[in-house]
């Protein structure tokens, strides 16, 4: 493999097809994520990407092919299954409710409830221990949140960002797939991005990263898999490629460069 | 009963604009009701049985909403026509709604029956309507509300209606019998342009001029009858010195009766219109309800009926035809609503009243 | 903000006091304050009055708390008024046959079907709220109106006329402790249990609240369920206090109910919600509503008036809340 020999892979993807309605948006795909790695998944619109990435986080359960967690194939028919399974997706649009704080967000649906049995059979909300474990993983981040009683809505789009990885590792997830996490952000909060993109692979977390720009890819990530028309048709370790290979393997002007020759 | 909430919009009735000697206009109105049959009047004798059996004559009946009032109307002109052999077509209920009442009204003339008893909303926009009906051999009998423009004995047979003028002064009677020459009242009128209400609350008020021991101290108006709870549950915060409170007409004084009730006025009477099972019960029970002054819908619905019928048969008839009405109180319930509804009286009340 | 114990500045004071959901205060006690005034040898401010207007309000505060849960998911529920109706039609014919406890659950157990139906209508066909509970009105008032015959049906039963009408507990009106119970439950819903938290979150981003794993048309039933809930209580609180049922009862209730809780600051759109706010907004029309008729304005100076005020609250409260 393309890091080291005792590097464990962590998810794999075997071969999977989707289909809706007539149209195939995916026809095998196949590649592997090892722990604390940060891949790359590249391609064209419409080759597949968002498809792959909805496979792999329960949104569209795969036709065919399986998905694996750590050697093991699981079933993943909802949101709540893959994350079950270690799975947190930081969507484009971040999944977050902004009306609600930051605690309210990083606990939406985890919530934690009082410890006297009456009130939690009521489903009673404990929000001291909930904003002092959020302000934990928040400070595992080193992220520059500004308060966690903060809505949403006030805060800028890095800070966002911010919150929604928190709460994708705060759940103890070991693979975070990220949806163009930079796409609607400034030069230096795309940076504070990247910083908290290797800051939690060096904690051991699997970062798969969607994203259309070749200079976070570049600057970011171990490995690439690139998406064409639906099939996997390239995997390439960052180091051994530059921009401009990346570019033609997305639109396809060079051929296969599959990993498992690698 | 009559549910009279009828939207504001509708300009209603008794705007005339032609003058012509048998149109119905504003100022000569009263005069006009004043010279009114009385529905007993209005007989079909034998040798006109004899002629109406065998005509197989069709009717309509449109109708302005739904209630248990309208429903003994229906039921007086549908039993009517029973017997001389006329077959209903259809009966319609315009929710109180012009607008529905004019489709209404386009719907029947696709049947072409030979009577329509109607009770008109707004005689403006269901004018038209009527009009072709009419004029394609139609008898028309109204209920009460007049059509503006048309003409007695050419457009429609007659009208027939309660002798609100009656009922207005027989409660202000009612009043004074109870205060005994004088004391302090409260007046919950209805606060929108309807004749029929509005004809019996100045009646009632004129009425009052009789006696000048009693006092009007408090008029509000209500559009809805929902409001009328917190309007009695203001005035008497305002006047707690009241004895008797009027209000236009039953389900309206049923929220009175209930406000009365929650704050502690026990002793404050209630006089109104029509009847209900909810302050009839009250009433038995020697509650706040005094009496009621009430009309007879079965009784106009057969007089309706019988209108049609000779007017069908080419006999003039009158333009008012007025049906009677009846005080209620503890002591005659059963009866007067056997005489109004011709049903018998509801189980509860039976119960309340020990029969 | 900073909780370090130095002094606010005093634009933070301003800023904390000019909060938009503060507003709907400032609103009540200034409509409070001109009535005291202008109304001031009526009797206005005197605590029977006040228990007046809360008596005459409770059915349309718990509607407002109810309205609240369906606001919170993002749908609009028009049927209220016609479960007001059928629940008391309901609690009084069973009132006939049997006892009151069965009464009343007979009378609930109406409202949470209708709130069921609402709910499977609206996800299963992902139709507009307004759209089928605007049908579903419809439905239920034909039923309310077949089934009572267009009569009232009378109450008799002094245990339910006093439990749920005209009673009082301590010296308090019980309709003033149904109110507060009410208020207080759909308070402790919204901002302290879960469930609330999840209401919230699927009326202020529905694919988000999915994408965290909540069954959102399962919670938007449910609110649902709970505003039918809450309607149907409200009607039989009615039917205690008129000591009878109609058909028509409630008919009039939804625009107030609609009005007291918008003013209350609670969103229209879903996702932000003030059950303190809806409560204090219902006493606020009432209290309009008991100060106009006490001033002896005519009908049409009431209607009038009461379309500025309400007016006035909005532009005011759409302006702080633009501020903030």
């Amino acid at each position: 493999m393309l890091r080291n020999e005792l590097s464990q892979t962590i998810l794999e993807v075997k071969e999977i097809t989707k289909r809706f309605g007539g149209v195939e948006a995916l026809r095998g795909v196949s590649f592997k994520v090892n722990k604390g790695e940060v891949v790359g998944l590249l391609g064209d619109n419409g080759a597949g990407k968002s498809t792959l990435v909805r496979c792999i986080s329960g949104i569209h359960p795969p036709d065919e092919g399986e998905i694996l967690i750590a050697g093991k194939a699981v079933k993943l028919d909802s949101p709540m299954d893959a994350r079950k399974a270690g799975i947190e997706t930081v969507f484009q649009d971040l999944a977050i409710i902004p009306e609600f704080d930051v605690v309210q967000n990083l606990y939406l649906n985890r919530e934690i409830l009082s410890t006297n049995p009456v009130l939690r059979w009521l489903g009673w909300l404990d929000a001291k221990a909930m904003a002092k474990r959020s302000q934990k993983s928040l400070n595992r981040l080193s992220s520059r949140i500004p308060s966690l009683s903060e809505k949403i809505v006030n805060l800028s789009g890095g800070q966002r960002q911010a919150v929604a990885i928190a709460r994708a590792v705060s759940w103890g997830a070991e693979i975070v797939i990220m949806d163009e996490p930079t796409a609607a952000l400034g030069v230096e909060q795309s940076a504070q991005v990247n910083e908290l993109i290797k800051l939690i692979s060096s904690q051991g977390v699997a970062v798969l990263l969607i994203s259309h720009n070749m200079q976070h890819i570049m600057e970011t990530c171990d490995r690439a898999v690139v998406l064409y028309q639906g099939r996997s048709s390239a995997d390439v370790a960052i180091r051994d490629v530059d921009k401009n290979a990346l570019v033609s393997l997305i639109t396809g002007a060079s051929g296969s460069l599959l990993a498992e020759s690698a | 009963m009559r549910k009279l909430f009828i939207p504001l919009v509708c300009n209603l009735m008794l705007i005339s604009q032609s003058a012509g000697a048998t149109t119905i206009k504003e100022e000569n109105f009263v005069t006009q009701l004043a010279q009114a049959s009385k529905s007993s009047q209005i007989v079909i004798n034998d040798e006109q049985a004899s002629r109406l059996s065998g005509k197989r004559f069709t009717a309509a009946l449109a109708w302005h909403g739904a209630s248990p009032w309208i429903n003994a109307v229906n039921r007086g002109a549908s039993d009517t026509f029973e017997r001389y052999g006329v077959k209903v077509l259809v009966t319609t209920d315009a929710q109180y709604d012009p607008a529905k009442q004019v489709a209404d009204i386009e719907n029947i003339q696709a049947l072409n029956p030979d009577i329509v008893l109607s009770l008109v909303i707004d005689g403006v926009s269901a004018k038209a309507g009527f009009q072709k009906i009419v004029d394609a051999g139609s008898k028309l009998v109204l209920l009460s509300n007049p059509i503006s423009g048309f003409v007695h004995g050419k457009d429609f047979a007659g009208i027939v209606t309660d002798d609100m003028q009656g009922m207005g002064n027989r409660a202000a009677e009612v009043t004074n019998e109870y205060l005994q020459g004088s004391g302090k009242i409260g007046m919950v009128f209805h606060d929108a342009n309807y004749f029929i209400t509005n004809t019996r609350d100045k009646a009632f008020v004129d009425g009052l001029a009789l006696f000048p021991g009693i006092e009007i101290v408090s008029r509000q108006g209500f559009v809805k009858e929902h409001d009328t709870s917190a309007i009695a549950s203001a005035m008497m915060l305002r006047n707690p010195e009241l004895e008797l409170i009027y209000v236009s007409w039953d389900t309206a004084a049923e929220g009175v009766v209930q406000a009365l009730r929650s704050d502690g006025f026990n002793k404050v009477k209630v006089i109104s219109h029509d009847l209900g099972v909810n302050n009839l019960l009250d009433m038995a029970q020697q509650g706040n309800m005094l009496a009621s002054i009430s009309d007879r819908p079965y009784e106009i619905g057969s007089t309706m009926a019988r209108i049609a019928l000779l007017a069908k048969l080419g006999e003039s008839m009158p333009l008012f035809t007025l049906v009677p009405y009846d005080q209620v109180n503890k002591s005659n319930i059963t009866e007067v609503w056997q005489h109004a509804y011709h049903t018998h009286v509801p189980r509860i009340i039976k119960i309340a009243l020990g029969e | 903000m900073s909780t370090t114990t130095s002094s606010l500045t005093r634009s933070d004071w301003a800023a904390r006091l000019l909060k938009p959901q503060y507003f709907i205060y400032y609103m009540f006690m200034l409509v409070l304050a001109g009535f005291a005034l202008f109304l001031n040898d009526t009797g206005f401010f005197s605590l029977a009055n006040f228990m007046n207007i809360v008596r005459q309000t409770a059915p349309i505060t718990i509607m407002a708390v109810g309205l609240s849960f369906a606001l919170a998911v993002g749908h609009i529920d028009l049927s209220i008024g016609s479960v007001v109706a059928l629940s008391a039609i309901v609690g009084a014919i069973l009132l006939q046959y049997v006892g009151v406890p069965l009464a009343i659950a007979g009378a609930l157990l109406s409202g949470v079907l209708v709130g069921l139906i609402n709910g499977f209508l609206i996800e299963r066909l992902k139709v507009s709220s307004l759209l089928i509970t605007l049908g579903t009105m419809g439905i239920i008032t034909g039923i309310s109106r077949q089934v009572s015959g267009l009569e009232s049906i009378p109450i008799i039963d002094p245990l339910f006329r006093s439990l749920l009408g005209n009673g009082d507990l301590l010296g308090v009106p019980v309709l003033l402790w149904w109110t507060l119970s009410f208020a207080l439950i759909g308070y402790l819903v919204m901002n302290k249990l879960v469930f609330g938290r999840h209401l919230l979150a699927v009326g202020g981003n529905p694919e988000a609240a999915r994408a965290m794993g909540l069954r959102t048309e399962n919670i938007r039933i449910k609110a649902l369920v709970m505003c039918s809930l809450c309607a149907a209580i409200a009607g039989l609180l009615y039917a205690g206090r008129m000591a009878g049922a109609r058909y028509t009862l409630g008919e009039a209730d939804l625009l107030t109910v609609i009005a007291a809780v918008a003013i209350g600051g609670t969103s229209l759109f879903g996702g932000r919600v003030s059950i303190i706010g809806a409560v204090i907004g219902s006493w606020l029309m009432g209290l309009i509503n008991n100060g106009l008729i006490l001033s002896g304005f005519s009908t049409d100076e009431q209607m009038i008036t009461r379309g500025l005020i309400l007016i006035t609250a909005v532009a005011i409260g759409a302006r702080e809340a633009k501020n903030a």
